[in-house]
This record gives C-alpha cells, structure tokens and sequence, in this order.
C-alpha cells in the first residue's frame, strides 16, 4: 500500500520535532453484507474502508491524525502537522525497516470474495424460512450477513513493517413475534475469524433460525420478572458479558494506568471469588475476537487475568504500559484506522469450574435463571454495571419453572465477582461487538453455568413469591 | 482529488445504469484532551466518504468508499452491479427527481472553523484547573476535551439533482469522579455549538461538577411504585426511542406497535412534538440522504400520532409524500427522526415538583441497548436521581431500576415543564416531564 522508503520519509517527520515513537497504520478492509427480509433480499452493500493512522507518542503523550490520501504529499502533510505538537530536537531516526511476520491464527479456506453471493442469500433464505415456519405469531423474520477482509501493514520507529490479513464473517437471524399487541424481539448471531467456510461447515441456518424463533416466542408468553435481590444462576456463553462489561473494562489499561479503575495497583490481590479464573486469549485459532497480531504490531496472546480469584494480570497496550511501566501484551486494537488504538479486550471468558450445571439450578431454592443476557454497560470509575436479560426464568425448589421478562442485573463489579459462589463445567464462548474510546471491534464473551449468591434485579413483576 | 459526478452518471449510463445518484461528505477536524494537565491526546483527520447507489433493471445497488483514486469509478460502478444482482424487491426501484422546494439556509459560521486549537487547549487547561479548584471532593478530571469539526456534503443524481451542505461545530466535554469515604460518583457534560462565544466556562464548570457532586450519598430507595418526574435528558431520551418504530417500515411490517395508530391517541393529551430539522443548530439539515426536502412538522399533536415516516420507497407505496427522513444505512434506506421539539407547559419545573408529595426525580437513564425495547416499549433500566420529598428535590437515589411500557409512560403524562433544554446526545429540545406512576426497583 505504501513503500519502505516513503514509509521512513513519513515516520522521520513525524519525529523530527522529538517525539520518542512514531507509527504509520494503513488499512484497506473491504466489508460486503447482504439482508433477507421476510424472505426476500432487501438489501446489499460493499464498503470500503480505506486509509492511514500516524501515531506520535513523547514520554506520556500522544497525538494521532488520519487521512485517506496514501499519497506522499498527503502523509507527509499530515505527519508534518502532527509533528507541529512538540518542540524539541529529533531524538529518534528512522534509517532502515526490517520485515516482522506472525503465524496466522485466523486461516481461511474460502475468501467471502469467492463465493457466489447467491450461496449466501440461499443460506440467509433457510434460516428466514425456519424462523417463518416456527410459528404463526412470528410476524417478521430476517437475516443479515456480514463479512470482510482486512489488510494492514504496520510501520514503527523501532524500524519494523508488519503485514496482516484477516477475514471474519457474522451472521444475524433475527426474529420479531406479535400476539395482543405485545412484541418480542431475539436473536441468535455466531461469527468468526475465519472464511466462508465457517457458514458451510460449522452452522447450520435452520437451527439458528430456530433457536432465535424459540426464544420470542417462549418470551412473548412471559411475566413481567419480579424485582429485589435474589440469587442468579447465568447461563453459559453470553453470560459472559457479565464478566466483559464489570471486570474485563475494568483491567484494560486505558483505564488501569491512569488510576481510574476500582482494579488500578490491586495485582497480586484476592479480587474474585477462588472459584473465578479469567482469561483473554487473542489466539484462539478463528475465534470471532482472535488477530494475528494486535493494532500496534505485536503479537496476539493467551492471558490469564485473574487466577483463582487472584488478579494477575492487566490488558496493556505500549502507550498506556508507559504509565505502569509494562509492555504490552498484545492486547492494542482498534476499529480502523479512523481511531487512536488502546488496550482492549479479544476473546475473553471465565474458565471452567467443577459443578454440573444441573447441580447449581438443584442447589437454588428461590431465583433467576438467566439463561442468556442481552448486553449491558458499566461505569469504570464507580464499576456499576447492568445487564439485560434476553431469555430467562424462575428457578423454585432446584427446578427451573416460568420464564420472565424484561429482567435486568444490577450491580458493582467488585462485588459481583466475590459473590460467585458456583462455577459450572460447561464453557462456552459467545460473539459480540465491543464499543469503546478505540471504536467498534469484534470480541467474544465466554463462561460456564455460574451462580452469584446475591444481586439486584430490576423487573416490573413486584416481589419474587 | 474527486470524482465527477457527471463522468460517473456518463458511465453508469454506458453500463447500462437507468439512473444513478452519488455523495460526498468530506470532514476534518481537530481534537484534543488533557489529562492532569498535559495534553494526553490530539487527533487531526481529513477524510472523504463516497457513496452511491444505481438501478439496474428496476433494482438498487449501493456501495460507499474512502478510497479514492483513478480506480474508484469502475470499482463504483462494478459493485452497484454486484449488489443490484441479488435483491429480490417486488417495487421497481428509483431514484428522486428532487423537492418543489428547498429551505436552504447558511449555517456555516467560519469563525468556527477558523477557532484556534491552542486557544482551545489553553481553555481545557482552565477547565480542569476550575473543576479541581471547585470543591475537595473532586478528586479526578478524568478527562477534558474539545473537538472541531467542519463538514460538507453533496449529493447529486443522473436527473441533475444537486445538493450541497456544510457546516462547522465544536464540542467541549469533561468527566469526573468525586470521592467521599469510599463512595465514588462520576459526573460528565457535553457542551457543542455553532458559535464560538456561545461557551460559558464558568456555566460549565459547575455543571460538571454538581452533576457528579449531587450524586454523592446516593442509595437505592424502597421499591414501589412512584410518580416520577424526567429531566429533559432522561425524557427526551424516552421520547426518541417511543418513536422510533413509527418508521413506516415497521409499520407495514407488522413490528411496531404504532400498527394502525396513525391519528389515534398514543399519548397523553399534554403531549405535543414537532419535528423541526430546519432549526437553526447543529442538528440543522435541510434534505435527506434520498434528496428529499426537509420540513418542519407536527409528530404527536395533544396525544394524536399525527404522521409515520416515510422514504421515497415507502411512501409511493402508502401513497403518499415523503417525510424527509430517510438515512442510508450500508444501501437500506430506512426513516429516522430529525430533531424535535417538545411543547413546553406553563410551570417552572420546581413548581411542577412541589405538587408531588414522595416521588423520584430521574436525570440518569443507563443501558439502554440492552434494558429497552423500543418496538414492544417494554423497558427495564438502570437509572440515578433523587428522591422528591414534599414537593421538593432530597436525597440522592443510585442503584435503582425503572421498569414499565413506554405506551403507558406516554398515557400517564401528568404535566409538563416550561424548562427547555436543547438535548445534544438525542438532539431533542424539551422540558422536564411528570409521569404518574412508573415502578421503581431499589432495596
């Protein structure tokens, strides 16, 4: 996309005025979706994203611009402009830039570019189909597929280019039921890290369409979900926004470096329940949240953060790892190249415990299954976290009996992770987009069947009886 | 450098194209923020977006692209086929031929674009330097910011259509946490504007901090149910996702709730808003991404749902004009409101509070894309306030849950305020509004 030696040029601008670092970020993603609606296709697009970041950081400092002109008026104008921030004699010089490469995480077998959008369309139309089949209240049912390829090329002060490529795909089944002017709306979305051979061999469209059909429905029979505290058993997989939202936010240095967080300067300290082990692993091989390398040029990596309700380890990013004297861990990402990077998370989970998840719904007497969780948001600064419930129900006696809607969790992150006082053996990892300062990126959300002794819910159903 | 509209419409022709349209919007702009007063970022950025659509046989393709070269047509060109290829719409698409009439008005204001970004950093510097001096308990500035941003677009299509818009805003922000004991609140405002002298440090300042500051002490209260009164943000917040499925679409396709409810009561009678892109703010907008004409209009008229809205393709379908709502969402085009206008009442909004014997004032609403579903209007969310003891504002409320179906919110409408505030994170002008009873989830 650009060449060594305007690379050097470019960098060396950058830095003639004292910054200690400079970085060229180029992107060229080009992304295609397609929708199915009731059955039809009402919609498809291509999107190309296009153009570079420079980054230029002194001690704590960092100014960053982007452009879409790749042209060498156009990045040296702009690296000569960010340079206008500092005001000192050049430190560093860039001479040489040697080629740094990774093992690829993500393989492809079938690039999306090769495949007939009609395969696509006819893979939407059989989940549509399977959702529409369901049952008669489903008064809507659609499909989107979403995919893209990604290169980047990275060049440093520390005089290195890396190249990458990455493709990921998603799909979305969405499904709205209607019966008395009541609506319920679900969905199911899996995605990977991976070609179109992720959609032909590893799912199948008419479960998916199934499954979301199942969960509207079984909602649109639901109670309103009774309200106090009460002990909550979450299911597996996307469960585990939870533990993304309340404590993953949390540890990312953005936030860890500045003090910000309720976990700055707690390393080494009981944090969680023992029975909490937690993870960020940027390696798993196609997951939907995994890179080859992070957006700052290092490599991807299996982190452990909390080990058995120790904290270990933070996600750090070079920049924000200057405050806490640390490198980073691989863990720099960002949307595209529209956005300065920070430390964010990848694929990241709580990691199996003992119990069956039978076991813990046998061992609750009175409370909430909450099966899968719609999303939620947290306040790093105070941990307040909520969540919605998308699928859930009342647990009586060890059994799991009505299902109840319009649930939500509330609470604070510190304490939520103490008061997990079951941890299931029945892992599972779920897809999600993860919004923050760095942008939209793709991550995944992970745990098994879990318990937490005691949280607030909020529900328009008065007192749980 | 650029594309040429008429060299693409030229070319789209050749290839078979029955017509075309295409778009620009380019931006740049400056931000910064500061941390413990250094600069701890800056960003500068110029960047050009193209999107354009094409019929082929009655069909619409679309694609959007930063890319911009001597490639770009033919890779414009070469994806609407593609795209174009595999819908299976029954209505023959088209492309607008434009409005009877535009109200174009010059919202540009150079002084904006030309404001200078180390006066803006020196501005930060003070901001964060007030807040830590304006009380003890502020124990971080978590972040002060300032953006600029100076934007054009253009639209154009095969039939000759030309559309142009530019415009220069700057935004000023800051987060903060308080401490007392072990207890931490945050408090956050954002300030944006069209015109530089517009910005009131001071004003500023206070708002930052009491925002955070007010917080202090907050505990959940018992649950019931309460009459509750919104603040303007809280409730133009509620306001925009109640109306969100009055989309057309929706309608037709039986998702919405505001099926066959065109010129029924849907709200209480105290209710009125309006729809008006062209008032002159920064949310000012005068035609939409199909090129129609923007107007003002009457959305909820003392409780009545007065109008859905409509794309082109929607209304040819209904039969009737277009709202000027449409927004291309990657080649959907779907309707979306402007920014609107809530009638304000005739009492102070303390006055409206001193009616009310126990009570929650809510000024924060969280996790809405999770806890709210707009199109049922069943709605379960995190919320912050205070108690309303007496007729008047107590102690502070936090870790507290509201819960109940915006349909009902709307038709319980008690009485609305005369404080008018313009909204910037829902581009909503309104006043605080009291609602009967709405459950309130706390200890």
């Amino acid at each position: 996309m650009i060449s060594k030696k305007l690379a050097i040029e470019v960098l060396n601008t950058g830095l003639s005025t004292g910054a200690d670092f400079a970085e060229i970020f180029v992107e060229n993603k080009t992304s295609g979706a397609i929708t199915v609606d009731n059955g039809k296709v009402e919609g498809a697009s291509v999107t190309k994203t296009f153009g570079a970041g420079i980054r230029l950081l002194q001690n704590n400092r960092s100014v960053y611009g982007y452009t879409n002109d790749l042209s060498k008026k156009g990045l040296v104008k702009l690296a000569k402009s960010l340079s206008n921030s500092f005001h000192n004699k050049q430190v560093v010089t860039v001479t040489s830039i040697k080629n740094k490469s990774f093992k690829s995480v993500a393989p492809t077998a079938i690039p999306f570019e090769s495949v007939d959008k009609q395969e696509i369309v006819d893979y939407l139309k059989k989940g549509v189909k399977a959702i529409q089949e369901y049952d008669k209240r489903i008064v809507r049912a659609s499909g989107n597929i979403g995919y893209n390829h990604r290169d980047i090329v990275i060049f440093n002060s520390n005089g290195v280019q890396i190249k990458d490529s990455i493709e990921r795909g998603r799909v979305a089944f969405q499904c709205i039921a209607s019966e008395n002017d009541k609506i319920e709306t679900s969905h199911v979305a899996p995605g990977a890290a991976s070609g179109w051979e992720f959609f032909k061999n590893d799912t199948n469209p008419e479960g998916l369409g199934k499954a979301a059909a199942r969960k509207a429905i079984l909602m649109l029979g639901a109670k309103e979900c009774p309200s106090g505290k009460m002990p909550v058993v979450i299911g597996n997989g996307f469960g585990g926004v939870l533990f993304h939202e309340a404590c993953g936010h949390p540890l990312e240095a953005s936030a860890v470096s500045k003090n910000l967080s309720v976990f700055s300067g707690k390393l080494g300290q009981q944090i969680a329940s023992p029975l909490v082990t937690a993870i960020d692993d940027g390696t798993i091989i196609n997951g939907w949240g995994s890179n080859n390398v992070d957006d700052e040029g290092n490599k991807t990596q299996r982190t452990v953060l909390i080990e058995n309700g120790i904290l270990k380890n933070y996600l750090i990013d070079d920049f924000n790892g200057r405050r806490m004297n640390e490198k980073g861990n691989g863990t720099c990402r960002r949307q595209s190249y529209k956005f300065e990077p920070t430390s964010r998370m990848s694929n990241t989970y709580i990691d199996n415990g003992t119990s069956a998840p039978e076991e813990i719904i046998k061992a609750t007497k009175l409370g909430l299954y909450a099966k899968s969780l719609g999303g939620g948001s947290v306040n790093p600064a105070t941990g307040e976290f909520n969540f919605a419930c998308s699928e859930a129900y009342i647990i009586r006696d060890g059994k799991v009996c009505e299902p109840v809607r319009g649930a939500s969790l509330i609470g604070q992150g510190k304490d939520i992770l103490l008061k997990i006082d079951m941890v299931g053996n029945d892992l599972k990892r779920a897809q999600g987009v993860c919004g923050a300062a760095s942008g939209m990126i793709p991550v995944d959300v992970g745990q098994p069947t879990l318990r937490i002794s005691e949280i607030t819910v909020g529900g328009n159903g008065g007192e749980l009886k | 450098m650029r594309i040429n509209e008429n060299k693409f419409f030229a070319l789209a022709k050749e290839n078979g194209f029955e017509a075309a349209d295409i778009c620009y919007s380019h931006a740049t702009s400056t931000s910064v923020s500061v941390f413990h007063k250094e600069i701890d970022s800056l960003t500068e950025h110029e960047s050009i977006v193209v999107t354009a659509r094409g019929i082929i046989n009655g069909k619409f393709g679309s694609v959007e692209t930063e890319q911009i070269d001597k490639t770009t047509p033919q890779f414009l060109i070469n994806s609407i086929k593609d795209t174009a290829r595999i819908i299976e719409k029954d209505e023959k698409a088209f492309i607008f031929k434009g409005s009877k009439k535009y109200h174009k008005k010059n919202v540009f204001n150079k002084a904006v674009a030309e404001m200078d970004v180390s006066d803006a950093i020196k501005t930060c510097f003070e901001i964060e330097k007030k807040l830590y001096a304006y009380d003890k308990r502020i124990n971080k500035v978590i972040t002060v910011g300032y953006e600029n941003e100076v934007g054009d677009s253009f639209l154009a299509n095969s039939y000759g259509l030309k559309l142009k818009s530019k415009e220069a805003t700057y935004t000023y922000y800051a987060q903060i946490s308080v401490k007392e004991g072990d207890e931490i609140r945050t408090g956050f405002k954002v300030f944006a504007s069209m015109d530089p002298n517009e910005f009131d440090i001071e004003k500023f300042v206070k708002d930052v901090a009491e925002d955070a500051l007010k917080k202090l002490g907050g505990a959940p209260c018992k649950s019931k149910k309460y009459p509750v009164v919104f603040s303007p943000e809280t409730f133009s917040t509620l306001l925009k996702c109640f109306l969100g499925p009055i989309d057309y679409e929706e309608i037709e396709k039986k998702s919405s709730n505001f099926v066959d409810k065109l010129n029924t009561q849907v709200s209480s009678k105290k209710l009125t808003v309006i729809e008006n892109g062209l008032a002159k703010n920064i949310f000012f907008t005068y035609y939409d991404d199909e090129g129609v004409a923007v107007n003002k209009k009457e959305i909820i008229k003392k409780g009545v749902l007065k109008t859905y809205l409509y794309t082109l393709e929607n209304a040819k379908k209904a039969g009737v004009e277009p709202t000027g709502n449409g927004v291309d969402t990657n080649g959907k085009v779907i309707a979306k409101l402007n920014q609107l206008f809530v009638k304000p009442g005739k009492k102070s909004e303390a006055e409206m509070i001193s009616k009310i014997k126990e009570g929650a004032y809510i000024n924060e609403l969280q996790g809405l894309h999770s806890g709210m579903n707009a199109r049922s209007g069943n709605f379960s969310l995190p919320s912050a306030g205070f108690m309303i003891r007496d007729g008047k504002i107590a102690e502070p409320l936090s870790m507290i849950t509201i819960a109940d179906n915006l349909m009902n919110v709307f038709n319980n409408i008690k009485d609305i305020a005369n404080n008018l505030e313009l909204v910037i994170q829902t581009s909503t002008t309104c006043p605080s509004v009291y609602v009967k009873k709405i459950s309130v989830t706390g200890k």
